[in-house]
């Protein structure tokens, strides 16, 4: 196939993928007699990001990178994704082993400490290269491929503990997701039938070349299409009403997991959302209002769950639903502002919720309490978790100035430019919400008087677990400051799903 | 097909239902074996599902089944299942005859020998209910069985109806996305009893009404 003029081959995109797939394997293989397999992981993830950065320079300079034919294609959409999942996967995984190491300790769980931790980091890392791998796909079956496959290496690290509840939900996890994403599975395979009948062949599994005739889809072929692709990419994305698998694997994981999920992977399935479903946008309307109301409708049903749990971890995985439902407004307006706002609330829903989680992760660590009505006056003995806690939850609530008021605010700006000021009005109400559930659980966490049930003893989280959050709770600060340091990337990004809009009737033309 | 199906869905016994689902995978096998021969590149399919189907996830099920071999009793019992069965298969027999367009003009760009000619294209329908069916049939298994293994025979047969339907909606699927489809279907299989056998050790049961740790 002929190469663009801003196409360029590079070895960069199979890189990415395989420094943490080739990590973890060798983790799997040798990891039981090393006593450094934290020290390659974290090695892994550093050398990771360092490549997605430079993919991501290589991109906002105007180039698209491809490999392996045009089997992986980075564009700016691409290449915000890859940073993001790179960034956050690198801040869990030095996060990881002085919490690892205290919980396998204490949850006595079987086998020994050593295979248990092995396993551990070789899934680890090869989660992190499925979703690496899922954001630069540009054939839409090995898109749906990567997206299981990330299901697949995140299964064990769901049930990592052991106990009846990790196992209860790594079962629900594995099984709900795997027959949800069959569902995407029917979808691009739909997609790609109906597209290879034009561009023949193997050409009509390259999503770059399918959108050049989306348009001439059959009206029946796209509903059928997109219903597949929202269902099953939804169900793995959290949105209501698919998501009863995440409250339970959000909460049981082990937290550097959590955050992970939640932070980074919610995305990937929002991305191949994004990437298969705005196909039909140009033409077909009615997806886009079906998504904003799906979105409406998530964003307030987690909000209303996430009220009711008095577990810290369940309650924050219920809010992460939530956020879902703001990304997917964003997205579902369908305008370059509304998917420039989704895209925004993505980077500060990642950076905000896996700051939250790790937070809650340090106050388990340091008092073994994980119910809300069984915390209280944290705030003096840890102070940076309490800093941090609190920072996550304002930029979660869309408080100024915080990178979530940012996000929000093009979100809302966006709604009520597309006139769809229903949605504005329950969006604002919900982030009331938010306000109320995340700010009522740090004041229970931090503040009033510590319950008995708190060892005296209770203290700060360690410096390395400090760390990854100080430098979470400060991109979001800074980002909520300094907005425009963000602006190129994500209009570039935005800009590159809106293509798919504006090329299809010139490309339709030409052919 | 839908009577392997029904067996695997409704026997038992779970060595029964696996010996069932043996016989349903080697089906596929054959029909894609068939087929081949207007379509060489299934033979590739064929061999395949003879790995990821027949082979490999009847071997993990029979493996899980060591301990005990009886099923737990399902929420829907057989009166009722075989009636619904029936519904679907007739559902989907209209659905696929009725919307043929839809997916034939999907398949006939493959430009596949065996796709063009109306008597071709009625295969493919028909090839289509079947699946849908057994998808179905794979969906209903996950949703009123009470075993957890039981479960883990209904995604099985889901996937076996996927790779069908794939033969008439995209035959001319590259190999290695096949290979990755089919692969991941093992991984999960295997992953799935691999917990199932840790929540047996726990809970002292697969019978997931007893998986209640974790509410709303």
């Amino acid at each position: 196939m002929p190469v663009k003029p801003s196409e360029i081959h590079s070895l960069l995109p199979a890189l990415v993928v395989f420094v943490p797939a080739g990590a973890g394997i060798l983790i799997f293989l040798v990891g039981r007699w090393l006593w450094t397999r934290a020290a390659i992981a974290q090695l892994a993830a550093a050398a990771t990001l360092g490549i997605a950065v430079a993919i991501g320079l290589a991109v906002m300079n105007g180039q698209v990178l491809i490999c392996f034919g045009h089997q992986f294609r980075v564009d700016e959409l691409s290449a915000l994704l890859l940073v993001l999942v790179a960034g956050v996967s690198f801040i869990a995984i030095v996060y990881c082993p002085v919490y690892m190491r205290k919980l396998v300790r204490e949850a006595g769980i079987p086998s020994t400490t050593r295979g248990r931790l092995t396993a551990f980091y070789g899934w680890l890392l090869l989660f992190v290269a499925t979703m690496l791998w899922a954001c630069m796909s540009n054939n839409i079956i090995m898109l749906y491929v990567a997206v299981e496959a990330s299901t697949i290496a995140s299964g064990l690290l769901v049930a990592f503990s052991w106990d009846k509840r990790a196992l209860e939900a790594g079962y629900k996890y594995l099984m709900l997701l795997t027959v949800g994403i069959t569902f995407a599975l029917f979808g691009c395979v739909l997609v790609y039938a109906t597209g290879s009948s034009v561009l023949g062949g193997s050409k009509g599994m390259l999503i770059s070349e399918l959108r050049r005739i989306a348009a001439s889809f059959p009206s029946t072929t796209v509903a059928l299409a997109s219903a597949f692709l929202i269902v099953g990419f939804g169900t793995k994305a959290g949105v209501a009403p698919f998501h009863p698998w995440l409250p339970d694997a959000h909460a049981e994981a082990p937290t550097p997991v959590s955050a992970l999920l939640s932070g980074v992977m919610l995305k990937v399935a929002i991305y191949a959302m994004v990437r298969t479903v705005t196909l039909f946008y140009p033409n077909f309307p009615p997806v886009a209002a079906f998504i904003l109301a799906l979105g409406v409708f998530t964003m307030i049903l987690g909000d209303l769950m996430a009220l009711a749990q008095d577990d810290l971890k369940r309650m924050l995985a219920y809010s992460s639903v939530s956020q879902m439902g703001y990304v997917l407004m964003g997205i579902g307006l369908g305008t370059n502002l509304g998917i420039y706002a989704g895209l925004f609330h993505i980077i500060n829903h990642a950076l905000a919720k896996s700051l939250l989680f790790l937070a809650a992760g340090a106050v388990m660590y340091s008092t073994g309490a994980r119910m809300l009505s069984e915390m209280g006056g944290l705030a003096k003995k840890m102070p940076i978790t309490s800093f941090c806690f609190f920072v996550g939850a304002l930029a979660l609530s869309g408080m100024p100035p915080l990178n979530g008021f940012q996000s929000k605010l093009a979100l809302f700006v966006a709604g009520a430019q597309a006139g769809a000021w229903w949605a504005v009005v329950l969006g604002i109400g919900t982030s009331l919400i938010t306000l109320v559930v995340l700010v009522r659980a740090a004041k229970n966490i931090f503040w009033g008087k510590m319950p008995e049930s708190i060892p005296e003893s209770a203290r700060e989280a360690p410096a390395r677990m400090c760390l990854a959050m100080l430098v979470l709770a400060v991109l979001c600060l800074a980002i909520g400051i300094y907005p425009q340091s963000v602006y190129s990337p994500l209009s570039k990004a935005a800009k590159s799903v809106q293509t798919i809009v504006t090329d299809t009737p010139n490309a339709l033309a030409k052919r | 097909m839908i009577l392997t199906s029904f067996a695997a869905v409704e026997a038992g016994n779970l060595r029964h239902a696996t010996v069932a689902y043996i016989f349903q995978a080697l089906l596929i096998c054959g029909l894609l074996t068939v087929y081949s021969v207007e379509n060489s590149a299934l033979l590739y399919w064929a061999g395949t599902a003879l790995v990821t189907k027949a082979l490999l996830p009847p071997v993990f099920l029979w493996r899980a089944t060591a301990q005990s071999q009886q099923e737990t009793k399902p929420l829907i019992g057989f009166g009722p299942s075989s009636v619904l069965a029936i519904l679907i298969l007739i559902l989907m027999y209209v659905f696929t005859h009725k919307h043929a367009g839809l997916f034939v003009q999907a398949a006939e760009g493959s430009s596949t020998p065996y796709e063009i000619g109306e008597g071709l294209i009625s295969l493919a329908e028909t090839n289509l209910a079947v699946a849908f069916t057994v998808f179905t049939l794979g969906i209903y298994a996950i949703l009123t069985r009470r075993d957890a293994i039981k479960t883990v025979i209904g995604l099985c047969l889901l996937e076996n109806g996927v790779h069908l339907s794939l033969v008439s909606l995209a035959p001319t699927m590259r190999e290695t996305a096949l290979a990755g489809i089919a692969t991941e279907v093992v991984i999960t299989v295997w992953l799935l009893l691999y917990i199932i056998g840790g929540i047996r050790d726990r809970f002292g049961t697969t019978d997931t009404s007893q998986l209640s740790e974790l509410h709303w």
